[in-house]
Order: C-alpha cells, then structure tokens, then sequence
C-alpha cells in the first residue's frame, strides 16, 4: 500500500512538474483577448505600433534577398489560378499569376479600388451594357519568355467550363456569359467559347446575356490570367503553372511545400500592384495551427497564409505582451459572420418571431463566442461591411445600444407574433467550428430568456452548405429555422456581398446561401435595378444600401460581427499591411528584412 | 513454413478485400441508405455556389452516377490492372496498384500515400528503436530492482508516460526544445537521402515523444512479465545448478519473457505504419497520419479509403512476420506451424524442451493465435 502510495505521488509530482515547465514560457499572458485599454498601448520600435498595419505600411522597404517562408495549417484548394476560390490563394495567387484587372496594392479601404492586371485599362461596357472589352498590354511575357496574348486569357476562360477537372473556382463566367452549355475544351476539342472573342491579339471581349455592371470584378479572379494551351496539362496544371507574376513555381509537392523563384521576365512596370523583393519565396502547408503561431513568433516563419489569425494561445500572448502586441494588428477580415433565420419554418415565416430571435440575441456572448473584440470582431447590425461601397451605419434591433439584448421589445415581437410564450425550433451550426459552436450554445442561452427554444444540430462543415443549412428541403423537413454562417464577399461591393444572401433569384435547391430564403419582390427588384448600366458606381452604392436596410427589415439575417483577425507580422517582415480584398495581408508586395 | 505463409498470405489478401467492403459500404452505400443522391454528393467536390451543370460534370467525372458495384468493382480493378482517368487534355494512366484519383486534388492517390510513406516509416522505426531499448531496460531493471527506489521512480516515469498525451508531451517538447532553447528546431521535414543530419535532427523529437508512451507501456509489460518469469521453477534450477546470476537473467529469465513483447511490438509498429495521427499532427511531419487526416477533413474517399487499405495491410503483415519470428524464437510454436513429421527432434506429446520457452501467459486480446496456444504449454525443466 506505502508503495503504490508513493508511486502514486511520484507520478503526480512528476506530471504537476512537466504542467509547471510547460506554462514556463508563458508566465507573462494574463486575460485572453487583452483589455481595451492595453490593446493600443503597445511599445513603438519604427513604425510597429499595434494595428499599424491597418492603416499604414509597416516597414516599408525596397531591400531585395532573403527567404520569405509561408505556412498553412491545411492545403489549398489549387494552384492553378483557373480552380482558385479560397481568400488565401487568390491573394497568394497574385505572386505568380495576374488577371485582367486586379485590386490596388493599398492599406484600407483604398485596395477596394480595381485597377488594371495585363489589361492596359478597366473594361469598357458597350451602350447596351452587354459587350465588356479589354486590351491586353504588348510585351507581356510568360516565365519562358513566350509572349501573351489575349487568346490564352480567352483559352484559360474556356477551360474552366469544364467542371470535372477544374472544380472549385467561381462560376460567374458560366452564368454571366451567352454560351452556358460550352463543355470547355478538353471535351470539345474542335469547338470554340463563343461568347468570348479576340479580335487582335491583343483585344479580348465579354458578350454577356444581362448587363453586369460588376464585370470588372469578375475578371479580377484568376480565371482570367493567361495559360497558353500548349502548355495546359489540365489537373496536373497545379503543378506548375505559367507564371506571368513576379515569382513562378520552381517546386511544388502536394500536401508538403511549394518553392518560387523570382521570374526572370517579369517587369516592375508592368506590374506595378506586386513586388519582386525575397530571393526565394516558401509555402510550408500542412502544418500544425499552433505551431505556426509558435515558428512566427520564434521568427522562422513569416506569414501564416491562411490569414484567419492566431490561435488562442498565442492570441492571449500578443495581446498582454507589449513587446508582441506591437508587432500585432487586429485587422478587418472582410467577412460577416451571423445567424440565417429562415422565412419559410413556422412560426419564423412571421416576420414579427424573427425580430424577436434579432432583438433576443445577446449579440456580447455572440462576440465573445467569435473570439472578442480584437479575434472576433465589432458587434453588426447591418450586411454591408463597414467601407465597403453602400455601407451606411443603422441599428433596427438595437444591436449596438442594447448589445446583451433588448427583451422587452423581444417580448413584444413575440406577442405581436402570435406566441407570447415563445416556440421551438431547430438550429443548425457546423460542429467543427469552436467558435461556431459556442456562438449557437450562446444564442440558444439567449434566446431561451424570452422562451424561445432551439434545438442544436451539429453538422460537418464540409457538407454544411450542399446538403444541410444550404439545402432548403432538408431545412424544411428539419425544422432548421435558425441556422449559423458566414459571408466574406466575393468582391468588395454591395453585389459580392448581398446577391448571394438575399437575392430570391439565388436560392438554390443545393449549395444555397441565401439560406434565410428571403424572396422579397422589393429586395429583388432593387436587385434589377442596380444592374441598370447607364449608373453610376455611387447609384448602384446607393441602391444596394437600400437593399441592406430592406432585409434587415425583413429580419432574416442576424448579424453577429464585423469579422477581424489578429495576425502578427514578425519585426524581419516588410512592406505589411492589411488588404481588405482579402481580409489578410497582401501577400504580393511582402518582402523580408535581415 | 512454407505453407504457413502461403495461407497466411491468401488470408491476408481475402482481408483486404472484406476490409475494402466495409470501408467502401460505410463511406458510398451509407449516404445513400440515408437519402444523399450521388448529385449531392459530388457538390461536396464543386466549390462554392455550383451551377447545377458543374455539379453534374462532377458527378460523370467521379462516377457516382453508376450503380455502387460498378463502382466498387472499378475500385478494384484499379488495383490490380490499373486505370485511366480523364485530367483534362488527356487520358492519364494510372499504374496499379491504383486507389483511384482524390475528388480534391485530382492526383492520383497511391503516388501521395508513398510520398508520404518515408515519413512515417522514419518516425516508426526511430521510435520503436528508442521505446524498445529504454522499455525493455527500464523493465528488466525495475524487475530485478523490485521493490527499491528504482524500481519505483522507473514505475512513477512510466506511469507518466502512460497517462500524459502525445498532444501534451509533443508541444511540451517543442516548447523547450525547438522555442525556448532551440536545440531541435522544427523544420520541415527532410528526406533520409537529401540530408541524414538534418533527417535525424528534426525527427529526435517526434520519436523521444512517440517513444515516451511506447517505452512507458513496455516498461511494465516487461516488469510484469520478467517478475513472473524470475518466479518459476526453472530459474531456481538454473540458480541451483550455479549458472552466473547474468546468465540466468539473460537466458532464462528475458528470453522468454520477450516473447509476448516481440507479439505486441508487431502489433504496435504495423498500427504506426498506418499512420501516427497525433504525432505527425503534433510535429507537422507530412507523413501517413496526416494525410490520413486532411482526407477525412476533406471528404475525400479515395484518398479514405487507400490510406485504410495500407493501415490494414501493414497490421496484418505486421501480425505475419511476428507470427513467423514468434515461431523462430520458440520451438514450441514451431511444433504448432510444422507437422510433427517434418521435424525430427518433434515430440508432440511431450512439448518443448528449452528452458527459456516459458511465454507470457497474461491476456491481451490482441496477441497472436499462436502466442495464445503456446501460453498453455507447460514449462520444460531448464537446460543446463
């Protein structure tokens, strides 16, 4: 008995020994998530101050050499421009491919500016708004010195039509265009992507089935930077693909690393948005989230290029630690998170019992289940994201004034509703988000406060929208009523970001994001008319303003933050800034110091 | 011999395929006993916001459409003969054994699993070496040390191992060792051919963690089984016919106890052979384990089901080679696996004859048939 007694307290003295070492090396954090009054109070060296990345350049340098070495906790969906859709490769993807236009390399709001890629100017619509024309500029060259011309940018079009080998970038060309039905170019062998044509070698157009005033948008995806058929190995492009940016693919192994080297026929004049600054640029993936929490602040790393921020451990230790917290931003990551409150699930096709889940909903826990003011985000109370084009500040459910929320009036709604007593219903949340998962434990606590009752069903992220939240019969017959997502914009206007939540011309029986279902004949024709080409681009702000304000009338959406990231930038790191295209640093003019 | 293995083998290959049934069951026939359609499926694989016709591309790309024995037959067949797929310009062919192509990278997935393979194999062997040596050493000496301050300090460290996880002890290590003092920085992962140096520089950590748990378990396992070993009859007529005290150890006394430690050892490296999940997610290694992960994170089936495939044939040939050395090492075992006719020092009735022969006779479910069917043989007298 003394024996294992002793044993016994070995083993404890051994492991409370090994925790003890092991919360050694963070004996200086306090709170995670840092106080208000502590977050801006950072220690200055140069120009490093916390958030100075959001505003400004931080460390601006011209100096060239060095290594810049990337790592990601997972891999990318491609590296092949024409099957990019994730925020961290399409702005990765400006290091070694350009399309026809592109995003100003600018801290803030500033990179919401389009401006040229290869074309020599932003498109030119024809009267009717259905022609887009863009010259491409002579002498571009690709990595072995063949000229581009615009039938590679009309060929890299064409096969991304084929969606069984190029499958996960956007799908705006097949919708926008007059030939739908084209199966690309690996199949139709012979024929031709009719609705894009080059007239010269150096002139391509757009014939579109509608006016789309946001054309220019959509042009700025990869899908339109040049690939030259000659060179094209389809799936296997991924592995090398052509670059026409300042710095091509010297090695990639999937799953692994990928190696680039600056682009011996690339030309600062011609590019003016990116930089060709580090000796040798590196992407790590695979790699373990808090391990490169932990190599970036130990200064091998330099940039974590998923661009989503921190982990906890390391959150709470930028955040509480002045010489850390200087070289930190809490940066506008370009996305709103929020809850669906579906229209067509009784008792919420009242619009009366879906104000009352808005004014219910203590929208503090929600931040706090996000990550907080700084990991989190600010408290929303609109759809538009702050700077973005349209966005004007409102508060219909007193989101901002009453942040833990407002019951009387919830109370009220609910009466008004017909259920003074509250209701029940389901609510969908994708169980491997921890933060996702706190926010619908959050508003289940909150809501339960004016009896209303939800019912929480995990789901898989991955399959989350095709066959879940984002199929409406499987919302129906699972009396999915309130159900958790999330929006970064496709592009940095009221378009990218509405169309898809709340346009009734969107909802689709799988991949659905217009999840709350909203099929208002007001909203939709706003819609319409912000396509009307002979408008301004501060018309179409103006209207889509309006659109925000009707849906959030309409109560189908509750906005929970403004997402921010926390993300450091190690002292070695120059030319950083926060780029709001992306929400994450713009990766293309990054170089290194030391 | 001979015949032994050969039906072992055909056991092993009619394994595999019931493995690939069940596994082939769970991820395609499920979803559809529970109304998933295969359009529905192939969505998962077309981005974000599909139009319906690029989810119908990606359903005839992937074959979904077909009925699910076609589709199992095809997997099968890629296997053994091999398959061409569509990558766009043109057919690719894909050399067996073929496991299909991931519905997210769209490469072929055999190609990744042995990419990865070198890194788990290294991360195994490396640790086994270390938990092998320090955990059989730590339990002969805490064995012959019963009941002193060694024996309980080497049971208390074991204990620790035992109970701390790899997820603790890992980013323990890296903390220390790679961060506060960076004596084992954690780079990536560097092939044995490129640079040996580095190779094992980078690897000493993954393998003293991953080696910290093993060497726990077969610390005790080796007390255990060394202390009933030291018990019996023959020890004490091995000591009485005055044999140095380190001959009776190391002869009579861990020779037999290392039996069923040779029979889990098998066990235990064929399971890493599959994938350590936590370490190499721990330590970032791109080797089997997380791969094994990014393809459940992903959905993707093929990669599922290729890497589920390996893990299972690595047990079982694992589970092969420890039976045929278990008979190597034990002629009792050797009685089973030969016809009596073939020996002809075989006395069936009567056993074996060697004094170090005495097995483990603790249970442990997953022990080989033949480890369990030597444990009820009576030990011999020892051989002088």
């Amino acid at each position: 008995m003394t024996s294992r007694r002793t044993l016994a307290i070995t083993a404890c003295a051994l492991t409370a020994g090994l925790a003890l070492a092991a919360c050694s090396s963070s004996s200086t954090s306090s709170s995670p998530g840092g106080s208000s009054s502590s977050a801006g109070t950072g220690a200055s060296a140069g120009n490093a101050s916390f958030n100075a990345g959001v505003t400004g350049v931080v460390n601006p340098s011209t100096k060239k050499g060095g290594t810049l070495t990337f790592a990601n906790s997972s891999t990318p969906d491609s590296f092949d421009g024409g099957n990019e859709y994730y925020a961290w490769t399409l702005n990765f993807n400006r290091l070694y491919q350009t399309p026809l236009t592109t995003y100003k390399s600018c801290p803030g709001a500033c990179a919401n500016t389009l401006v040229p890629g290869i074309a020599t100017a932003l498109g030119t619509v024809s009267s009717n708004g259905l022609v887009w024309t863009y010259h491409i500029k002579q002498g571009l060259k690709y990595e072995d010195g063949s000229p581009v011309t615009a039938q590679d940018v009309k060929y890299a079009v064409e096969r991304t039509y084929d969606r069984g080998v190029l499958a996960n970038g956007p799908s705006y060309f097949q919708v926008l265009l007059a030939d739908p039905k084209y199966p690309g170019p690996y199949k139709d062998k012979t024929g031709d992507l009719t609705s894009v044509t080059t007239p010269d070698n150096y002139t391509i157009q757009f014939h579109l089935t509608a006016p789309f005033p946001d054309f220019n948008y959509v042009v700025a995806f990869p899908q339109t930077a040049p690939v030259p058929k000659a060179k094209d190995t389809g799936s296997n492009y991924q592995l090398h693909p052509m670059s026409t940016g300042p710095y091509m693919f010297s090695s990639v192994q999937l799953n692994k690393q990928a190696t680039l080297v600056p682009n011996p026929n690339w030309t600062q004049n011609e590019d003016t948005e990116a930089r060709q600054l580090p000796s040798k640029i590196v992407i790590d993936l695979n790699v373990n989230a808090e391990d490169i929490d932990n190599r970036l602040l130990a200064g091998d790393i330099q940039v974590d290029s998923q661009g989503a921020g921190v982990q906890a451990a390391a959150r709470a230790k930028l955040l509480s630690t002045p010489s850390l917290q200087k070289n930190t931003d809490a940066a506008p990551g370009n996305r709103l998170w929020f809850v669906y409150i579906n229209s067509k699930v009784a008792p919420l096709n009242n619009v009366n019992c879906r104000q009352a889940v808005e004014y219910a909903a203590n929208k503090t826990d929600l931040q706090t289940a996000y990550g907080g003011p700084y990991a989190g985000g600010a408290i929303g109370s609109t759809l538009l994201l702050p700077g973005m084009g349209g966005f004007t500040p409102f508060d219909l459910y007193n989101a901002k004034s009453q942040p833990t929320g407002d019951l009387t009036k919830a109370k009220a709604a609910l009466t008004a509703c017909g259920h003074a007593s509250g209701f029940t219903t389901g609510a969908a949340y994708r169980s491997d988000r921890p933060k996702e998962v706190a926010g619908a434990t959050a508003l289940q606590a909150a809501l339960g406060r004016v009896g209303i009752t939800l019912q929480l069903h995990g789901y898989p992220a991955g399959s989350y929208y095709t066959n879940f939240a984002g199929a409406p019969n499987y919302v129906h017959q699972h009396n999915l009523g309130i159900d958790f997502g999330g929006w970064a914009p496709d592009w940095p206007d009221g378009y990218g970001m509405l169309d898809a939540l709340v346009n009734g011309n969107a909802i689709t029986p799988t991949g659905n994001a217009n999840v709350g279902e909203l099929n208002d004949s007001t909203v939709n024709s706003l819609f319409t008319k912000a396509t009307t080409p002979s408008y301004t681009v501060a018309q179409q702000s103006a209207i889509f303003g309006q659109i925000d304000r009707a849906a959030m009338a309409q109560a189908v959406i509750l906005p929970e933050v403004y997402a921010k990231v926390l993300l450091y930038r190690p002292p070695t790191l120059t030319n950083v800034y926060s780029y709001s295209p992306w929400g994450m640093y713009n990766y293309a003019v990054l170089g290194v110091s030391g | 011999m001979i015949a032994f293995v050969i039906r072992r083998l055909l056991t092993t290959i009619f394994l595999l395929i019931v493995v690939s049934m069940i596994t082939f069951g769970i991820f395609f026939l499920i979803p559809r006993l529970a109304g998933q359609n295969s359009a529905e499926l192939a969505a998962q694989y077309v981005g974000r916001n599909p139009t319906m016709s690029a989810i119908l591309q990606m359903e005839a790309k992937l074959g979904l459409n077909d009925p699910l024995v076609v589709q199992y037959w095809r997997f099968l067949k890629g296997i053994v003969v091999g398959a061409h797929y569509d990558s766009g310009p043109s057919q690719t062919f894909c050399a067996p054994p073929c496991f299909g192509y991931s519905f997210r990278t769209q490469q072929p997935v055999w190609p990744q699993m042995m990419a990865a393979l070198p890194v788990t194999i290294s991360l195994a062997a490396g640790a086994a070496l270390i938990w092998l040596t320090t955990g059989v050493s730590i339990g002969v000496l805490s064995a012959l040390k019963r009941g002193t301050v060694v024996d309980r300090f080497s049971m208390a460290i074991a204990l620790a191992g035992v109970s701390l996880p790899i997820f603790f002890t890992g980013l323990l290590s890296l903390e220390l060792f790679s961060y506060k003092w960076p004596l084992f920085p954690n780079d990536q992962y560097v092939a044995i051919t490129a640079n040996p140096l580095l190779w094992a520089r980078n690897l000493v950590l993954p393998w003293i963690t991953l080696a910290f748990l093993y060497a726990a378990l077969y610390a005790r396992l080796t007390r255990a089984s060394m202390l009933e070993t030291m018990s019996e009859d023959y020890i004490r007529t091995a000591r009485a016919k005055g044999l140095p005290e380190r001959t009776v150890i190391a002869r009579h006394g861990l020779r037999p106890a290392l039996t069923p430690i040779l029979t889990i050892f098998g066990m235990d490296l064929g399971l890493l052979l599959g994938g350590a999940i936590l370490t190499e997610t721990t330590f970032s290694l791109p080797g089997l384990g997380q791969f094994t992960v990014l393809a459940i994170q992903n959905q993707d089936f093929p990669e599922i089901m290729g890497v589920v495939m390996l893990a299972a044939f690595f047990i079982v040939i694992a589970n092969l080679v420890v039976d045929i050395l278990y008979a190597v090492v034990d002629p009792r075992v050797r009685i089973s696996l030969w016809p009596c006719w073939r020996s002809a020092t075989c006395t069936c009735s009567s056993g074996p004859t060697t004094a170090w022969s005495r097995p483990w006779t603790g249970s442990r479910s997953t022990w080989s048939e033949a480890a369990r069917s030597a444990s009820s043989v009576s030990p011999a007298p020892a051989r002088a």
